[in-house]
C-alpha cells in the first residue's frame, strides 16, 4: 500500500519531508544549542579576557600552540563542539592548546586601544602560556583580525615565537569588501567614525551585529539553505551552532574601534610600516619565524588580496601560502583548520618520539 | 533499485533564492556605492552621534540632580578593580623574576655544593691514601729502627769480641818482643 501523499507526488520522499519539518519545528521551539568546550582550565584572567588551556589527549609535540581569534567576534567559534572543534582537533593531534578569549568589553573598557589589546593582553597571555607550559618556544596562530594582531605582536615582541600561522588575515586595508565609494570616503576621512565611537564609549554588540549584517548581507540565503537541507541532522546541528555564534556578537572598545578605522582602514599604517604600538614601530620585516598564511576562496569578508602582501613583507625564509575552498569562517566552523594547520605545523613542532600521557 | 529521482520541493526554491540573493546583494552594493549614499550615511551618522551625546549628557545631569549613580559611575568603579588586577599582574611578574633568581641561585649553590662535595671526597681519598702511606712509612721506620738496633747490637758484639781479642794480640806482641816463645 502506498503511503499518504505518494499518489499526489509520486517521487516525494515522505520520510525525508517529515524529518525536514520536524527539524525546523525543533529549531523554532527549542533554545539555542549549548556549546560544550573541549576539556580546559583557566590559566590567567585579565578584565574580561581569559586564557584557556586545553591539554593534549596524548602529547606528541613539545611546542604548544596559542590561538588568537578576532576582536570582532567571540572566540568559541574555534571550539564549537565535538567533531567540528579546531581546539579539539589540535588536542587530538597531540598539541597543548592555549586559547585567548578576549571577552566582551563593557563601558569601563571604552579606553582599551589596540596597543592595550596587543601588549597588555596578548603579549602577557603569551608570557603566561610559555610559563605555564614550561616550553621554550610557542606556535602562534591568528584568525581574521586576530591574525593581524598576531602578526603585529610577532614583529615587535621578544618572546620566542617558533611558528606563525595566519588565517583569513587582513594586512592591506586599502582594499576591502566595502563599496568603493564608501571605502574612499573612509580613507579620505569623509566618513568619520570617531564621534560615533565616542558617543557610545564601547560599541554595543547590537551595533556590531548590524555592521556585520551590512558587510555580509544574505540572511535569506542562510535560512533557505537551512530549509533545503533541514532533513540532514548534521547540517542542522552545524547550522544551529553557526546561527548561535553569528547572533552572539561581541561589543567593541571605542578606542580600539577608532584606531582600527583611523590607523588601519584610513591610513593603512600597517602595510606602510608606520604603525606604532606601545612605542615600538611595527615593521613586518621583523617576522622571521616560519610562516603559514591561508585564505578561503569564497571569503566575502576578508579578500585574498588583503592577505597576500604579507608574504613579500616578512623576512621568513620558510613561508607558505595556501587557498582553501570555503567561506570566511567555514574552516573554523568545520574544524578543518586543525587538519590544515597540523599538516604544516607537525614537522615544525618538535615531535616527541614516545607518546606522553 | 529505482533510478528515478525523488522530488525535492526545495531544490528549485533554493536555486531561485540564490539568484535572487545575488541580485539583491548587487543592488544593495550599487546603492551604497555612490557619493549621495556616502554623504547621507555621513550625515546620518553625525546626527545620530550628536543626539546620542546629548541624550547621554542629559541623562548624566538628571542622574546627578537625583543623586543616583549612572552606568558611567559603575564603569568608573569597575575601572578601579581592573587597575588592581593590573597591579596584581605586575606583582605576579615580579614574583616570577624573584622565583627565577632564587632558582638560579639555588642552582648555582647546588653546583657549588656539588663541587665542594667532590673536593671533600677527593680529599678524603687523598687522606686515606696518605694515611696508608704514613702507616707504611711508620712500618718501614719501625723495621729500620729494628734493623738499626740489630746492627748496633751486632756492632757492640763485634766491638766486644774485638776488645777481647785485642789484649791477647797485645800479649802475643809483647812475647814476640821479649823473645819468649811459647
Amino acid at each position: 500500500m502506498n503511503a499518504f501523499g505518494t499518489n499526489l507526488f509520486p517521487n516525494l520522499n515522505l520520510e525525508k519531508e517529515t524529518k525536514r519539518w520536524n527539524q525546523l519545528y525543533k529549531i523554532m521551539t527549542e533554545p539555542k544549542p549549548e556549546i560544550v568546550p573541549t576539556p580546559r582550565k583557566t590559566v590567567w584572567k585579565k578584565n574580561k579576557a581569559t586564557l584557556w588551556y586545553h591539554p593534549a589527549k596524548e602529547k606528541r609535540h613539545a611546542i604548544p600552540v596559542f590561538l588568537v581569534y578576532s576582536l570582532l567576534n567571540k572566540a568559541y567559534i574555534l571550539d564549537i563542539g565535538e567533531g567540528s572543534s579546531v581546539v579539539g582537533g589540535l588536542t587530538e593531534r597531540g598539541y597543548d592548546v592555549y586559547l585567548l578569549d578576549w571577552g566582551s568589553p563593557g563601558l569601563e573598557d571604552a579606553d582599551i586601544s589596540l596597543e592595550n589589546y596587543i601588549i597588555d593582553y596578548l603579549e602577557n597571555a603569551l608570557k603566561r602560556a610559555l610559563r605555564h607550559s614550561g616550553a621554550k618556544e610557542i606556535s602562534l596562530a591568528g584568525y581574521c583580525l586576530g591574525g593581524t594582531i598576531a602578526a603585529i605582536l610577532t614583529s615587535i615582541t621578544e618572546l620566542p615565537i617558533k611558528n606563525l600561522s595566519l588565517a583569513a588575515v587582513p594586512i592591506d586595508f586599502s582594499i576591502g569588501i566595502f563599496p568603493d565609494k564608501l571605502l574612499e570616503a573612509l580613507q579620505k576621512g569623509q566618513l568619520g567614525l570617531d564621534r560615533f565611537a565616542d558617543s557610545y564609549g564601547t560599541i554595543p554588540s547590537e551595533i556590531m551585529y548590524l555592521i556585520f549584517r551590512m558587510v555580509s548581507p544574505g540572511i535569506a540565503s542562510s535560512k533557505i539553505n537551512l530549509f533545503t537541507r533541514a532533513h540532514d541532522e548534521k547540517y542542522v546541528e552545524k547550522w544551529r551552532r553557526m546561527d548561535k555564534w553569528t547572533k552572539d556578537s561581541t561589543s567593541f572598545a571605542g578606542a580600539a574601534f577608532k584606531q582600527l578605522f583611523n590607523d588601519l582602514y584610513q591610513e593603512n599604517k600597517l602595510i606602510k610600516g608606520e604603525l606604532v604600538i606601545g612605542g615600538r614601530k611595527v615593521d613586518l620585516k621583523n617576522i622571521n619565524c616560519p610562516l603559514f598564511v591561508f585564505s578561503c576562496s569564497r571569503d566575502t569578508i576578508i579578500l585574498e588580496k588583503q592577505s597576500l602582501p604579507l608574504m613579500d613583507l616578512v623576512s621568513s625564509k620558510d613561508k607558505s601560502y595556501e587557498v582553501y575552498e570555503g567561506g570566511h569562517v567555514s574552516l573554523a566552523l568545520t574544524g578543518v583548520f586543525a587538519e590544515v594547520w597540523d599538516k604544516w605545523l607537525s614537522a615544525r613542532s618538535e615531535e616527541i618520539g614516545e607518546v606522553l600521557v | 533499485m529505482s533510478n528515478e529521482k525523488t522530488f525535492d520541493p526545495f531544490f528549485g526554491f533554493n536555486q531561485l533564492s540564490e539568484m535572487w540573493d545575488k541580485q539583491v546583494n548587487g543592488l544593495l552594493y550599487n546603492l551604497a556605492n555612490n557619493e549621495e549614499f556616502v554623504r547621507t550615511a555621513g550625515f546620518g551618522l553625525n546626527s545620530y552621534s550628536f543626539y546620542l551625546e546629548r541624550l547621554r549628557k542629559n541623562q548624566e545631569q538628571i542622574a546627578a540632580l537625583m543623586n543616583i549613580p549612572t552606568k558611567k559611575d559603575v564603569a568608573n568603579a569597575a575601572k578601579l578593580s581592573i587597575q588592581t588586577e593590573e597591579k596584581i599582574d605586575i606583582l605576579e611578574e615580579q614574583i616570577w623574576k624573584l622565583q627565577d633568581t632564587v632558582s638560579s641561585i639555588t642552582k648555582e649553590n647546588s653546583g657549588m655544593f656539588e663541587e665542594v662535595v667532590n673536593i671533600v671526597m677527593q680529599m678524603k681519598n687523598e687522606f686515606q691514601k696518605m694515611s696508608k702511606e704514613v702507616a707504611e712509612t711508620q712500618k718501614m721506620n719501625a723495621d729500620l729502627q729494628e734493623l738499626r738496633k740489630e746492627i748496633e747490637r751486632d756492632l757492640i758484639e763485634i766491638r766486644r769480641e774485638k776488645q777481647k781479642k785485642e789484649p791477647e794480640k797485645k800479649q802475643d806482641k809483647e812475647l814476640v818482643l821479649t823473645g819468649i816463645n811459647k
